[in-house]
C-alpha cells in the first residue's frame, strides 16, 4: 500500500486553483467519494459544467494516463482513477446535456459474435471512461442484429469491436460490410481491437483505426473525434 | 574387447554418411523419465490446496455456459444448479474422476509413432494456435494453409517432436467454418505422428472424429484414443458452449481431451501462486470430471496454461518465476490425482529469436522438464506471447527438445556408465580422449546441439559470423528441401479427399 498522507482536511476550505490541484491527485488517488465532492463544490461556486469536466477532471486523467503509459502507475490504480473519474461525470452528465455542451463522445462496445473474451475490451472501456467518453458497453458475443439495436439505441460517436480469437475475429468484416450495406458506415467512428489484429487487418476490414491497446485505443479515439467534428465544423 | 579404429569402416564415405545422418532416423515416441520430480510443495501444503480448491467448486461453483445438456448431467450426479452455475458438493468431482485413465495410448497413423501419454513419460508437441507466423526473409504476417503445411511437415522432421500438435498456426486465408478440414487432413498427409483435433464448433470436433474414422476405421476410433484436443477452461470460472461442445463430441466418442485452465495470473486468476494454483485445480476438476460424466473413462488430461500479466500495461508475461511455481504446483496436484498433466512450452513474449526468448523459453521448457509434465504443447515455435509462430525460432526449440530427452533419462550408472575402467586406464595426469572407453563412447557421450556455434572466433568468422537466427533460417529451409512425405494409402488419401469435398459443399463459406 502507498503511504497514507495526512488528507484529514476539508475540500471546500480550498482556494479553485487548490482544489484542481487537490482533484487532479485526487484521481491519482483513485478517490471516488472526494471526486463528487469537489465537482459538487466547483459548481457550487459557479463554474460551468464544461469548465469542470475539462480542468478538473480530463486534465487530472491526462496525467494518470501519461503515468501509466511511463510505466508509473499499474493497471488496478488506472481502474480506480477510471472509476473516480467516472462518479465525477455521473454529477456532470445531466448539467452537460441541459447546457447543450457537445459531450466528448460516446462509444458502443461490444465482443464479436462466438468469442465471450473481454477482458481488453474492458480495459478499453477503462480507459475510455477515463478520458471522459460515455462507455456503453453490450458485453460479449454480439451479433449484427445485436450491434445495429445498440447503435440505433444509443446513437454513439464510435462503434468498438473487441475479438481475441482468430476464428471470430473476421466477424467484424460481417458487421462493418452490414454498415455498409445499410448506408449507416459513415456515421459512426469504427475502432478494432484484439491481440490477434494488427493494421492490416484493421484496414482490410474497413474500420477507422486499429488499436494495440486501450491507451491507445483512448487516444486515437479523441483524436479521431476531433477530426471528425473539426471537419463537420 | 573390440580394438577401435584398428578395422576398416568403410573409410571417408561411410564416416561422412554416417555423422551427417541426423539423431532423426532414431523413431522415438515419447522420454522415458529416470530422473526424480521436483516438487514445490509439500504434503500439508497440497491438501491446503486441494481443501481450498473444494471449496471453490462446492461454494462458488463454476459456470457451464449456453449448455443446458451439460447442466442437466451435473444435476444428475447430485450438483447443485443455480441458473448456469454448477456447484459440485465436495469430492464430487474426485469421484467421477476415478473413472479417468491414469495413462493412455494415443494412436498415430503409423503404429511405430503410437505414443503413451501419462505416467513417468513426457511427449513433446509443436506451438498451438497463434495467428501470425515470422520469418527472417519474410518477417511478420499473417499464417495461411501454407504455413500450415510448412510446420507440420517440420513438425514431422524433428525427431525430438513426438506429437504433430494441432493448430501449429491458424490458416487465416481459409474460411474460419471450413479451414479445419485442410488442417487435420495436413496433420494426416504430411505427417504419420499423434495429432490434434479441431475444438472452435462441436461440428469441427465431429468432422475430425470423422476425418479420424476414414483413416482408423470406424470400430478402432471408438475403442480407442487416435486424436488428443485442447478444451480451454475461459478463467476465471468459467467454460463456454463452444468448448464444451467440443469436449463433449470427443468424450462421446472415447477422444482425449486436455482440460487447460487458461490462466494470465493478475487478471483471470488471484495474484498469488497459492490463489491460481487453487482456480487452475478447481477449474481443472470440474472439466475433466464433465468429460467422465459424458463418458466414463474417456482419456483426459489435467492442463495448465499459466501466465501472468504486468501490471502496468496488463500484457502477458512469460518466462517469469511465479508461473513457473504454478506449473510446478500443479504438475503435483495432477500426479497425486492420477492424471495425466499438460503444460510448459518454449514460451516467450519476444517478438524475435532473441536473447529475451531464448531467456523465458528456456526457463519455461526447464520448469515443464523438471516438473514431469506428460504433454507438452507449445515446445517449439512460440513466440510474442503465441502470437507468432516463429521459424527460425521452431528448429532452435526443437534442439532444446532433444536436450530435455537426454536430460530426463537421467544419468546411467551401468558398469559402462560408471567408466572405471576409464579411470584405471588413464589415472595421474593423463587425458581420457585416447581411452579406450572413450573410443567406445564418443560419438553418444554428449548431446550434441544443432544450433550452437562452438567454434573459435576466427572459425565462425569465416563461416559468415551466423548469429543463431542466421543459423536456423538455413536449418529450417534445408528441413523442408529435404522433407519426403510418409506415405499414406491412396485409398485412404482419396476418401477423405471426398469427404471433405462433400462436406465444404454442403455450406457456404463463412466467415465465423
Amino acid at each position: 500500500m502507498t503511504e497514507a498522507f495526512d488528507d484529514d482536511f476539508n475540500l471546500s476550505e480550498l482556494d479553485d486553483q487548490e482544489l484542481v490541484t487537490q482533484m487532479h491527485d485526487d484521481l491519482y488517488d483513485g478517490l471516488k467519494d472526494e471526486i463528487v465532492e469537489g465537482t459538487e463544490i466547483l459548481l457550487d461556486r459557479g463554474w460551468g459544467a464544461e469548465k469542470v469536466l475539462n480542468e478538473a477532471l480530463v486534465g487530472g486523467m491526462q496525467i494518470v494516463g501519461v503515468d501509466f503509459r511511463d510505466g508509473i502507475l499499474f493497471v488496478p490504480e488506472v481502474l480506480l482513477a477510471a472509476n473516480a473519474m467516472k462518479g465525477g461525470m455521473g454529477v456532470l452528465k445531466p448539467l452537460l446535456a441541459e447546457t447543450g455542451v457537445k459531450p466528448i463522445g460516446k462509444m458502443v462496445i461490444g465482443t464479436v459474435k462466438g468469442d465471450i473474451h473481454d477482458i481488453g475490451k474492458n480495459l478499453v472501456g477503462m480507459m475510455m471512461e477515463g478520458a471522459g467518453f460515455e462507455v456503453i458497453d453490450i458485453g460479449i458475443n454480439n451479433s449484427v442484429d445485436e450491434y445495429l439495436a445498440a447503435l440505433e439505441e444509443h446513437q454513439p460517436d464510435i462503434l468498438g469491436l473487441s475479438a481475441l480469437l482468430t476464428t471470430t475475429m473476421p466477424y467484424m468484416k460481417v458487421v462493418i460490410d452490414e454498415l455498409v450495406k445499410r448506408n449507416l458506415r459513415s456515421q459512426y467512428i469504427v475502432m478494432v481491437g484484439g491481440a490477434p489484429l494488427n493494421e492490416e487487418f484493421g484496414a482490410a476490414v474497413g474500420a477507422d483505426a486499429y488499436c494495440r491497446d486501450a491507451a491507445e485505443a483512448a487516444a486515437q479515439a479523441t483524436r479521431l473525434i476531433e477530426a471528425r467534428r473539426s471537419a463537420n465544423a | 574387447m573390440d580394438k577401435p579404429g584398428r578395422r576398416r569402416s568403410g573409410g571417408r564415405s561411410s564416416r561422412v554418411a554416417a555423422r551427417q545422418a541426423s539423431a532423426a532416423d532414431a523413431l522415438v515416441t515419447h522420454i522415458d523419465r529416470g530422473i526424480p520430480y521436483f516438487d514445490v510443495l509439500n504434503e500439508e501444503a497440497l491438501a491446503l490446496i486441494e481443501h481450498n480448491a473444494e471449496t471453490v467448486l462446492e461454494e462458488i461453483g463454476i459456470d457451464f455456459k449456453d449448455a443446458p445438456d451439460a447442466l442437466a448431467l451435473w444435476r444428475n450426479a447430485g450438483a447443485v444448479i443455480e441458473g448456469e452455475r454448477v456447484r459440485p458438493p465436495r469430492g464430487l468431482c474426485r469421484e467421477l474422476l476415478k473413472t479417468a485413465p491414469k495413462e493412455f495410448t494415443q494412436h498415430a497413423r503409423n503404429p511405430a509413432r503410437s505414443t503413451i501419454i501419462g505416467g513417468d513419460r513426457t511427449v513433446l508437441a509443436p506451438a498451438y494456435g497463434s495467428p501470425f507466423v515470422r520469418d527472417l526473409d519474410r518477417g511478420r504476417r499473417y499464417a495461411t494453409i501454407e504455413d500450415f503445411r510448412n510446420f507440420v511437415k517440420l513438425t514431422y522432421i524433428n525427431q525430438g517432436l513426438h506429437h504433430s500438435g494441432g493448430t501449429v498456426c491458424e490458416p487465416v486465408d481459409l474460411p474460419v467454418n471450413k479451414r479445419h478440414f485442410d488442417m487435420v487432413y495436413s496433420h494426416i498427409k504430411y505427417s504419420d505422428k499423434p495429432f490434434m483435433g479441431s475444438v472452435t464448433h462441436p461440428e469441427r470436433a465431429q468432422d475430425t472424429v470423422d476425418m479420424a474414422k476414414i483413416v482408423f476405421g470406424d470400430a478402432f476410433v471408438q475403442d480407442h484414443c487416435v486424436t488428443t484436443s485442447l478444451i480451454n477452461v475461459n478463467s476465471p470460472m468459467t467454460f463456454d458452449a463452444t468448448m464444451l461442445g467440443s469436449a463433449r463430441v470427443y468424450a462421446e466418442n472415447n477422444q482425449a481431451t486436455i482440460i487447460s485452465p487458461f490462466i494470465l495470473a493478475g487478471a483471470m486468476s488471484p495474484v498469488t501462486v497459492a490463489g491460481t494454483l487453487t482456480q487452475i485445480l478447481a477449474e481443472a476438476l470440474a472439466g475433466m470430471a464433465y468429460t467422465q460424466l459424458v463418458r466414463p473413462g474417456a482419456p483426459v488430461i489435467f492442463g495448465t496454461f499459466a501466465s501472468a500479466i504486468s501490471m502496468q500495461s496488463g500484457a502477458p508475461t512469460f518466462g517469469t518465476p511465479e508461473p513457473s511455481l504454478v506449473l510446478l504446483g500443479a504438475a503435483s496436484l495432477a500426479r497425486r490425482l492420477g492424471i495425466p498433466f499438460r503444460s510448459g512450452g518454449g514460451l516467450c513474449a519476444s517478438k524475435v529469436a532473441d536473447a529475451q526468448a531464448a531467456y523465458e523459453s528456456a526457463n519455461t521448457l526447464q520448469a515443464a522438464a523438471f516438473a514431469g509434465v506428460n504433454f507438452m504443447l507449445h515446445t517449439a515455435g512460440w513466440l510474442e506471447g503465441g502470437l507468432v509462430m516463429s521459424y527460425e525460432k521452431f528448429v532452435m526449440d526443437a534442439d532444446q527438445a532433444n536436450m530435455i530427452a537426454v536430460f530426463l533419462k537421467g544419468i546411467d550408472l551401468s558398469e559402462n556408465g560408471q567408466a572405471m575402467d576409464a579411470l584405471r586406464e588413464i589415472g595421474p595426469g593423463a587425458h581420457f580422449l585416447g581411452a579406450t572407453h572413450t573410443q567406445n563412447n564418443f560419438e553418444k557421450a554428449f548431446y550434441r546441439s544443432t544450433m550452437a556455434d562452438n567454434n573459435s572466433f576466427e572459425q565462425w568468422q569465416e563461416d559468415g559470423a551466423l548469429d543463431a537466427e542466421k543459423r536456423a533460417n538455413m536449418r529450417w529451409k534445408a528441413q523442408l528441401n529435404d522433407y519426403e512425405a510418409p506415405p499414406l494409402d491412396v485409398a485412404i488419401d482419396e476418401a477423405l479427399l471426398e469427404f471433405m469435398a462433400r462436406r465444404k459443399s454442403a455450406s457456404a463459406d463463412q466467415d465465423y
